[in-house]
């Protein structure tokens, strides 16, 4: 390795984002090493935004991604070059999150086992109120950014993180169950509940504005 | 709902996160031309999957970066 120190000071001033460290620096063909270091740093942002989702908050979210880089690092050589590091960096920071994070943060769990059942016969109801539905339909434009935002940090984690890594990272299930190290059934689950928790809480942000449609949510069943 | 709304509804999630196999894609396609409420239910949930895509993400602030290429710098002392 003949990358600098100062090299990285470069990198880090030009604002240039999380993109490779001196790639172009030199006209060799890069190491194992340093791909693995180039491509890992590439994914920082994303690590950083699936943090601030699962921890809610910056302080937590920016030691979190610390902590997911300190492990990727320390354990690189167990990674295969030519997989999927983005997934295997994406499993290390959910680990550290449910082991650390989570039990820091002491938030009230909700189980998995919960409630299996309800949204089945909701979507039934909300299946045969065709009206209402397109009225939900048209209710969501008037939800923002924030809204969304606000309504995913209120998913039981589980939930929450499968939905975005599916939504936002557009992860396959396969991968969002070797991520969470949950069965795909597991995980399809939790996107299920997930999305249906975050429809209800969408509906209530539209009631709660007013909007037209989104008022008489219950009234079918 | 019927017993082919029961069964798109079950896969729907499946079907917008292109997760099902062509075949079953295309049947589900066909019935939800052919049911508005399912394809209202579709229309919503690819809407609100849509939605969760768009939302703008946070960058990593830059003493995040520092800490993070500290531990690159160290990785590189140990090789």
């Amino acid at each position: 390795m003949c990358l600098t120190l100062t090299r990285i000071r470069e990198t880090d001033d030009a604002e240039v984002g999380a993109g490779p460290l001196g790639s172009g620096a030199m006209n060799e063909t890069p190491t194992a090493a340093e791909e693995f270091e180039s491509e890992a740093l590439s994914y920082m942002n994303h690590l950083y935004a699936a943090a601030m989702r699962l921890t809610r908050n910056p302080a937590d979210a920016e030691d979190l991604v610390q902590e997911t880089y300190a492990k990727a690092f320390a354990a690189r050589d167990r990674f295969e070059m030519g997989t999927n590091l983005k997934a295997w960096l994406y499993r290390i920071q959910t680990n550290a999150f449910i082991n650390t994070y989570r039990k820091r943060q002491r938030e009230p769990r909700r189980s998995d086992a919960d409630a299996v059942e309800d949204w089945q016969l909701a979507r039934a109801a909300s299946h045969d109120s065709g009206g209402l539905a397109s009225a939900e339909e048209r209710a969501l434009d008037a939800i923002g950014d924030m809204d969304i935002r606000d309504a995913l940090a209120q998913l039981p984690d589980e939930f929450r993180l499968a939905v975005y890594l599916s939504d936002v990272e557009g992860f396959a299930y396969k991968e969002i169950a070797e991520i969470m190290e949950s069965p795909v059934g597991t995980v399809m689950s939790r996107l299920h509940r997930g999305r249906k928790m975050l429809r209800e809480l969408l509906r209530e942000y539209a009631r709660d504005m007013g909007v037209p449609g989104a008022v008489e949510e219950g009234s079918h069943g | 709902m019927d017993k082919h709304c029961e069964e798109a509804l079950d896969r729907l999630f499946e079907y917008i996160d292109g997760e099902l196999p062509d075949a079953d894609v295309k049947e589900l396609a066909e019935h939800l031309k052919k049911c508005p409420p399912c394809e209202t239910e579709h229309r919503i949930a690819e809407r609100i999957k849509q939605m969760v895509s768009r939302c703008p993400r946070e960058t990593a602030p830059e003493r995040l970066r520092e800490r993070i290429f500290a531990i690159v710098a160290e990785a590189r002392g140990s090789e």
